[in-house]
């Protein structure tokens, strides 16, 4: 890195990384490293636009991750902190082995699914969703796990939920040994009715 | 127009009297520090009101000849957004009058924060591994630190910083981006 050219020009003979702009972006660089980049920044127009275009993923993904649309296994403090600053959080924990009753409102911002299972003989766990046929329809391959959490929670897209008719889904988390092998932890059926007015995105399975 | 000066000559003509000279500081230096702004308050509108309050600051640095060292006008401007910011800290809007009167004249147009195909993203997103999306979700909701991230995930704080990075590599390719 430098910040010895003259400012005027778009290009860059040594720009910053754009992982570096990132972690500049979010804070999480050391001060003598923070203190490099903004040197270079007042004097570099071109890793100034770089940085706007790192501004422009972070913004993104903000906006993204704050939307619920995305289908993703997330922590607890994750979840009490969405409900903490404001969001409408729908959460179903139906116990291992059983099943729940579930819908979406059209006001919800997350939904959320508490799997309650023991991981602490699992290395490496997926989620599989299956209909009531049992044919998977989506698996989650190598989820985040902490053993000693003694649950998985995973945000399933509210997007997909508030356009979905009346159905019922299965959630299977399967340990997967180094052959390759399954051995099911638990199993969890969630039989959604359609609350919200008007027509579902899609016709009945 | 003086775009061919390079920010060491500024100064000087600055101190000279030199208008055209005071319009390229503040065409040049001002998305510069726009960005310091959006970096330390979070906010383009703060940023803005940064903008305003840092070049006027140095306008008046320049004008009276008080920059000693013209090559070093960037640090002179860089330390200024700093003790700015902290001002703006401890008391918000202290130059709200100058700013009345002046400011409108002095924020040159930002460029834009480039705009993303949002559906595109999320598309990449859902692609990305499980573990990378968990990253990148709890990462950029509300800035959740790699200590947070790590515990949850029970890996280090390095490993998460390492998932992270390759993540938005793999986001960044997906998104075309040219950086």
């Amino acid at each position: 890195m430098t910040t010895q050219h003259l400012g005027g020009p778009n290009d860059c003979p040594n720009p910053i990384e754009a992982a570096v702009l990132m972690d500049y972006w979010l804070a999480a660089l050391p001060s003598a490293a923070e203190e490099g980049v903004e040197q270079h920044l007042m004097t570099c127009d071109g890793c100034g636009d770089r940085l706007r275009e790192v501004i422009a993923i972070a913004e993104g993904l903000r906006a993204l991750a704050r939307s619920g649309s995305l289908q993703v296994v997330i922590s607890d403090q994750f979840v009490k902190h969405a409900a903490e600053t404001g969001l409408r959080v729908r959460e179903y924990a139906p116990p291992r082995g059983e099943s729940v009753q579930c819908t979406v409102a059209a006001d919800d911002d997350l939904l959320v699914a508490r799997l309650a299972v023991g991981l602490t003989t699992a290395s490496r766990v997926d989620l599989s969703w299956c209909d009531p046929r049992g044919i998977e329809h989506q698996r989650m391959a190598d989820i985040p796990i902490r053993a000693e959490a003694g649950s998985v929670i995973c945000q399933q897209s509210i997007t997909w939920a508030k356009a979905s008719p009346t159905a019922t889904m299965i959630a299977r988390l399967v340990a997967i040994d180094d052959k390759g092998d399954e051995r099911l932890l638990g199993e969890y059926t969630f039989h959604h009715t359609r609350t919200i007015p008007g027509p579902p995105g899609w016709g009945r399975p | 127009m003086n775009v061919g000066l390079s920010d060491a000559d500024l100064g000087p003509r600055i101190a000279a009297g030199d208008r055209e000279a005071e319009a390229e500081m503040c065409r040049r230096m001002g998305p510069r520090i726009r960005l310091y702004g959006l970096r330390h308050l979070r906010s383009p509108s703060a940023a803005d009101d940064l903008v305003q309050q840092v070049l006027l600051k140095v306008l008046e640095a320049l004008r009276s000849a008080r920059l000693r060292e013209p090559d070093k006008l960037f640090q002179f401007v860089l330390g200024t957004c700093r003790m700015t910011v902290l001002d703006l800290r401890r008391s918000s809007y202290r130059q709200e009058a100058l700013l009345v009167m002046f400011g409108g004249d002095l924020v040159p147009d930002p460029p834009p924060i480039p705009r993303l195909d949002d559906r595109q993203l999320a598309r990449c997103v859902q692609a990305l591994k499980e573990r990378e999306r968990s990253v990148v979700v709890m990462t950029f909701y509300d800035e959740q630190t790699a200590a947070e991230t790590a515990r949850f995930l029970g890996i280090s704080e390095a490993n998460v910083r390492v998932i992270r990075h390759r993540a938005i590599q793999q986001l960044r390719a997906c998104m075309g981006a040219t950086l």
